[in-house]
Protein backbone atom coordinates (compact mmCIF):
# COMPACT_ATOMS: atom_id res chain seq x y z
CA UNK A 1 0.00 0.00 0.00
CA UNK A 2 1.50 3.26 -0.97
CA UNK A 3 0.92 7.07 0.63
CA UNK A 4 -1.52 7.50 -1.79
CA UNK A 5 -3.65 5.00 -0.87
CA UNK A 6 -3.02 5.40 2.53
CA UNK A 7 -3.21 9.05 2.69
CA UNK A 8 -6.64 8.73 1.04
CA UNK A 9 -7.93 5.63 3.78
CA UNK A 10 -7.08 8.04 5.91
CA UNK A 11 -8.77 11.30 4.45
CA UNK A 12 -11.75 9.19 4.25
CA UNK A 13 -12.12 8.11 8.13
CA UNK A 14 -11.31 11.32 9.26
CA UNK A 15 -13.95 12.99 6.53
CA UNK A 16 -16.48 10.25 7.62
CA UNK A 17 -16.00 11.31 11.27
CA UNK A 18 -16.51 15.10 10.24
CA UNK A 19 -19.85 14.39 8.69
CA UNK A 20 -21.06 12.34 11.42
CA UNK A 21 -19.97 15.29 13.79
CA UNK A 22 -21.82 17.68 11.49
CA UNK A 23 -24.85 15.48 11.48
CA UNK A 24 -24.70 15.55 14.74
CA UNK A 25 -24.64 19.13 15.07
CA UNK A 26 -27.62 19.86 12.48
CA UNK A 27 -29.74 17.30 14.42
CA UNK A 28 -28.98 18.97 17.83
CA UNK A 29 -29.65 22.58 15.71
CA UNK A 30 -26.32 23.86 15.87
CA UNK A 31 -24.25 25.86 13.43
CA UNK A 32 -20.88 24.58 12.96
CA UNK A 33 -18.30 25.61 14.97
CA UNK A 34 -14.18 26.48 14.72
CA UNK A 35 -13.26 23.03 15.86
CA UNK A 36 -14.90 21.64 13.25
CA UNK A 37 -13.14 23.77 10.62
CA UNK A 38 -10.16 22.50 12.42
CA UNK A 39 -10.97 18.99 11.54
CA UNK A 40 -11.85 19.98 8.19
CA UNK A 41 -8.12 21.27 7.60
CA UNK A 42 -6.71 18.14 8.63
CA UNK A 43 -8.73 16.61 6.32
CA UNK A 44 -7.63 19.31 3.51
CA UNK A 45 -3.94 18.71 4.82
CA UNK A 46 -4.61 14.47 4.11
CA UNK A 47 -5.30 15.03 0.47
CA UNK A 48 -2.53 17.31 0.35
CA UNK A 49 -0.20 14.51 1.02
CA UNK A 50 -2.22 12.19 -0.95
CA UNK A 51 -1.34 14.72 -4.06
CA UNK A 52 2.17 15.32 -3.32
CA UNK A 53 2.42 11.50 -2.49
CA UNK A 54 0.88 11.00 -6.57
CA UNK A 55 3.21 13.67 -7.61
CA UNK A 56 6.34 11.85 -6.11
CA UNK A 57 5.48 8.62 -7.45
CA UNK A 58 3.97 9.45 -10.77
CA UNK A 59 7.68 11.52 -11.50
CA UNK A 60 9.07 7.88 -10.00
CA UNK A 61 7.84 5.86 -13.51
CA UNK A 62 4.19 5.78 -12.55
CA UNK A 63 1.24 5.90 -14.91
CA UNK A 64 -2.05 6.88 -14.59
CA UNK A 65 -4.85 5.20 -17.46
CA UNK A 66 -6.67 8.73 -17.17
CA UNK A 67 -4.56 11.48 -15.52
CA UNK A 68 -6.05 14.28 -16.42
CA UNK A 69 -9.17 12.90 -14.54
CA UNK A 70 -7.37 11.85 -10.82
CA UNK A 71 -6.18 15.39 -11.44
CA UNK A 72 -9.05 17.03 -11.47
CA UNK A 73 -10.95 15.32 -9.07
CA UNK A 74 -8.34 15.75 -6.83
CA UNK A 75 -8.40 19.65 -7.54
CA UNK A 76 -12.15 19.62 -6.96
CA UNK A 77 -11.69 17.20 -3.64
CA UNK A 78 -9.10 20.03 -2.30
CA UNK A 79 -11.82 23.17 -2.94
CA UNK A 80 -14.84 21.78 -1.56
CA UNK A 81 -13.84 21.43 2.48
CA UNK A 82 -12.81 25.35 1.75
CA UNK A 83 -16.27 25.89 0.16
CA UNK A 84 -17.88 24.53 3.69
CA UNK A 85 -16.13 26.80 6.03
CA UNK A 86 -17.26 29.80 3.69
CA UNK A 87 -20.35 28.31 4.22
CA UNK A 88 -19.93 28.00 8.00
CA UNK A 89 -18.92 31.73 8.44
CA UNK A 90 -21.26 33.30 6.56
CA UNK A 91 -24.56 30.97 7.94
CA UNK A 92 -24.95 31.09 11.73
CA UNK A 93 -27.79 28.32 11.84
CA UNK A 94 -28.12 24.71 11.79
CA UNK A 95 -28.15 24.82 7.84
CA UNK A 96 -24.14 25.29 8.09
CA UNK A 97 -23.64 21.71 9.31
CA UNK A 98 -26.04 19.97 7.16
CA UNK A 99 -23.95 21.72 4.43
CA UNK A 100 -21.01 20.35 6.11
CA UNK A 101 -22.32 17.05 5.91
CA UNK A 102 -23.40 17.15 2.29
CA UNK A 103 -20.04 18.45 1.37
CA UNK A 104 -17.94 15.78 3.81
CA UNK A 105 -20.23 12.93 1.66
CA UNK A 106 -19.33 14.40 -1.55
CA UNK A 107 -15.38 14.29 -0.47
CA UNK A 108 -16.08 10.52 0.40
CA UNK A 109 -17.66 9.68 -2.75
CA UNK A 110 -15.28 11.44 -5.03
CA UNK A 111 -12.46 10.36 -2.66
CA UNK A 112 -13.25 6.92 -3.29
CA UNK A 113 -13.31 7.69 -7.13
CA UNK A 114 -10.04 8.84 -7.10
CA UNK A 115 -8.47 6.09 -5.27
CA UNK A 116 -10.23 3.88 -8.02
CA UNK A 117 -8.57 6.08 -10.90
CA UNK A 118 -5.05 5.52 -8.91
CA UNK A 119 -5.67 2.02 -8.65
CA UNK A 120 -6.49 1.56 -12.50
CA UNK A 121 -3.09 2.53 -13.17
CA UNK A 122 -1.49 0.25 -10.54
CA UNK A 123 -1.61 -2.79 -13.25
CA UNK A 124 0.19 -0.89 -16.55
CA UNK B 1 -35.32 69.94 3.30
CA UNK B 2 -34.20 66.59 4.05
CA UNK B 3 -36.57 65.01 6.70
CA UNK B 4 -36.00 62.04 8.39
CA UNK B 5 -37.16 59.22 6.20
CA UNK B 6 -38.87 56.21 7.97
CA UNK B 7 -36.91 53.30 7.53
CA UNK B 8 -38.62 50.24 5.38
CA UNK B 9 -39.12 47.56 8.63
CA UNK B 10 -38.56 44.82 6.71
CA UNK B 11 -37.39 42.14 9.34
CA UNK B 12 -37.92 39.20 7.05
CA UNK B 13 -35.02 36.75 7.03
CA UNK B 14 -33.09 36.72 4.24
CA UNK B 15 -34.15 34.35 1.69
CA UNK B 16 -30.77 32.09 2.81
CA UNK B 17 -30.84 29.63 5.60
CA UNK B 18 -31.60 25.73 3.75
CA UNK B 19 -30.88 27.85 0.86
CA UNK B 20 -27.53 27.60 1.11
CA UNK B 21 -27.40 24.15 1.50
CA UNK B 22 -28.76 24.30 -2.26
CA UNK B 23 -26.66 26.57 -3.38
CA UNK B 24 -23.35 24.31 -2.08
CA UNK B 25 -25.10 21.16 -3.33
CA UNK B 26 -25.74 23.45 -7.16
CA UNK B 27 -22.15 25.19 -6.98
CA UNK B 28 -20.74 21.59 -6.60
CA UNK B 29 -22.48 20.11 -9.70
CA UNK B 30 -21.37 23.12 -11.40
CA UNK B 31 -17.88 22.87 -10.62
CA UNK B 32 -18.05 19.12 -11.46
CA UNK B 33 -19.53 19.38 -14.33
CA UNK B 34 -17.52 22.27 -15.92
CA UNK B 35 -14.21 19.90 -14.71
CA UNK B 36 -15.86 16.77 -16.86
CA UNK B 37 -16.85 19.26 -19.78
CA UNK B 38 -13.73 20.49 -20.49
CA UNK B 39 -11.94 17.79 -19.94
CA UNK B 40 -13.84 15.98 -22.62
CA UNK B 41 -14.33 18.90 -24.93
CA UNK B 42 -10.74 19.07 -25.15
CA UNK B 43 -9.04 15.73 -24.69
CA UNK B 44 -12.04 13.73 -27.54
CA UNK B 45 -14.54 16.06 -28.58
CA UNK B 46 -14.62 13.57 -31.76
CA UNK B 47 -15.43 10.57 -29.49
CA UNK B 48 -18.94 11.24 -28.66
CA UNK B 49 -19.94 15.00 -29.83
CA UNK B 50 -23.91 15.35 -28.97
CA UNK B 51 -23.25 14.13 -25.24
CA UNK B 52 -20.48 16.00 -24.55
CA UNK B 53 -21.78 19.32 -25.74
CA UNK B 54 -24.27 18.20 -23.92
CA UNK B 55 -22.16 17.96 -20.83
CA UNK B 56 -20.85 21.45 -21.45
CA UNK B 57 -24.51 22.83 -21.59
CA UNK B 58 -25.70 21.36 -18.33
CA UNK B 59 -22.67 22.70 -16.86
CA UNK B 60 -23.32 26.24 -17.81
CA UNK B 61 -27.06 25.69 -16.61
CA UNK B 62 -26.03 24.29 -13.29
CA UNK B 63 -23.54 28.14 -13.01
CA UNK B 64 -26.13 30.14 -14.08
CA UNK B 65 -28.41 28.52 -11.42
CA UNK B 66 -25.90 28.74 -8.77
CA UNK B 67 -25.50 32.16 -9.64
CA UNK B 68 -29.04 32.84 -9.14
CA UNK B 69 -29.94 30.89 -6.19
CA UNK B 70 -27.08 32.60 -4.56
CA UNK B 71 -27.58 36.00 -5.75
CA UNK B 72 -31.25 35.85 -4.91
CA UNK B 73 -31.83 39.48 -6.46
CA UNK B 74 -35.06 40.52 -8.26
CA UNK B 75 -34.02 39.71 -11.52
CA UNK B 76 -31.12 36.75 -11.13
CA UNK B 77 -34.28 34.92 -9.15
CA UNK B 78 -36.15 35.08 -12.67
CA UNK B 79 -33.10 33.95 -14.23
CA UNK B 80 -32.87 31.40 -11.68
CA UNK B 81 -36.60 29.89 -12.33
CA UNK B 82 -35.58 29.89 -16.26
CA UNK B 83 -32.38 28.20 -15.63
CA UNK B 84 -33.88 25.41 -13.00
CA UNK B 85 -36.33 25.08 -15.46
CA UNK B 86 -34.21 24.56 -18.14
CA UNK B 87 -32.46 21.81 -15.63
CA UNK B 88 -35.58 20.10 -14.92
CA UNK B 89 -36.66 19.61 -18.64
CA UNK B 90 -32.96 18.77 -19.67
CA UNK B 91 -32.47 15.99 -16.64
CA UNK B 92 -36.19 14.49 -17.57
CA UNK B 93 -35.69 14.43 -21.33
CA UNK B 94 -31.91 13.54 -21.61
CA UNK B 95 -32.63 10.30 -18.84
CA UNK B 96 -35.59 9.12 -21.40
CA UNK B 97 -33.55 9.33 -24.45
CA UNK B 98 -30.75 7.81 -22.92
CA UNK B 99 -32.77 5.26 -21.95
CA UNK B 100 -35.02 4.76 -25.31
CA UNK B 101 -32.06 5.34 -27.80
CA UNK B 102 -28.81 4.78 -26.20
CA UNK B 103 -26.93 4.85 -29.06
CA UNK B 104 -27.44 8.60 -29.30
CA UNK B 105 -25.41 8.81 -25.95
CA UNK B 106 -22.10 6.80 -26.69
CA UNK B 107 -20.53 8.60 -23.49
CA UNK B 108 -22.24 9.13 -20.65
CA UNK B 109 -23.30 12.98 -19.22
CA UNK B 110 -24.43 14.54 -16.29
CA UNK B 111 -28.26 13.79 -17.24
CA UNK B 112 -28.03 10.56 -18.85
CA UNK B 113 -30.10 7.69 -17.53
CA UNK B 114 -31.67 10.46 -15.55
CA UNK B 115 -28.25 10.75 -13.38
CA UNK B 116 -27.73 8.09 -12.26
CA UNK B 117 -24.06 8.19 -12.51
CA UNK B 118 -24.03 10.78 -9.19
CA UNK B 119 -26.74 8.78 -7.30
CA UNK B 120 -29.75 10.58 -8.90
CA UNK B 121 -29.06 13.74 -7.21
CA UNK B 122 -29.71 15.87 -10.60
CA UNK B 123 -32.99 14.16 -10.93
CA UNK B 124 -33.88 15.49 -7.50
CA UNK B 125 -32.08 18.80 -7.50
CA UNK B 126 -33.95 21.00 -9.96
CA UNK B 127 -37.39 19.81 -7.96
CA UNK B 128 -35.73 20.86 -4.85
CA UNK B 129 -34.12 24.25 -6.66
CA UNK B 130 -38.33 25.14 -8.08
CA UNK B 131 -39.49 24.52 -4.50
CA UNK B 132 -36.61 26.54 -2.72
CA UNK B 133 -37.33 28.95 -5.29
CA UNK B 134 -41.39 28.93 -4.75
CA UNK B 135 -40.65 29.10 -1.05
CA UNK B 136 -38.21 31.82 -0.73
CA UNK B 137 -39.90 34.17 -2.81
CA UNK B 138 -40.34 37.39 -1.19
CA UNK B 139 -43.77 38.32 -2.73
CA UNK B 140 -44.89 34.62 -0.54
CA UNK B 141 -42.54 35.66 2.54
CA UNK B 142 -43.95 39.30 2.72
CA UNK B 143 -47.74 37.39 2.33
CA UNK B 144 -47.74 34.93 4.88
CA UNK B 145 -45.94 37.50 7.36
CA UNK B 146 -49.24 40.04 6.64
Amino acid sequence: MDLVVLGGYVAMVACGLLALWAAFFALRDRAVILKQLIAAGVVVALLLVQAVAAVVELTGGRELVEPAVFWGYLVVALLLLPAGAVVAIAERTRWSSVALVVIALSLLVMESRILQLWSMGAGS
Amino acid sequence: MTEDLPMPADTRRPAFGAGRVLIVVYGVFAIAATARAGYQLIAKASEAPLAYTLSAFSAVVYIVATIAIAHNGRRLRVVGWVAVGIEMLGVLLVGTLSMTHPELFAAESVWSGFGEGYGYVPLVLPFLGLAWLWWSSPRRLSQVRS
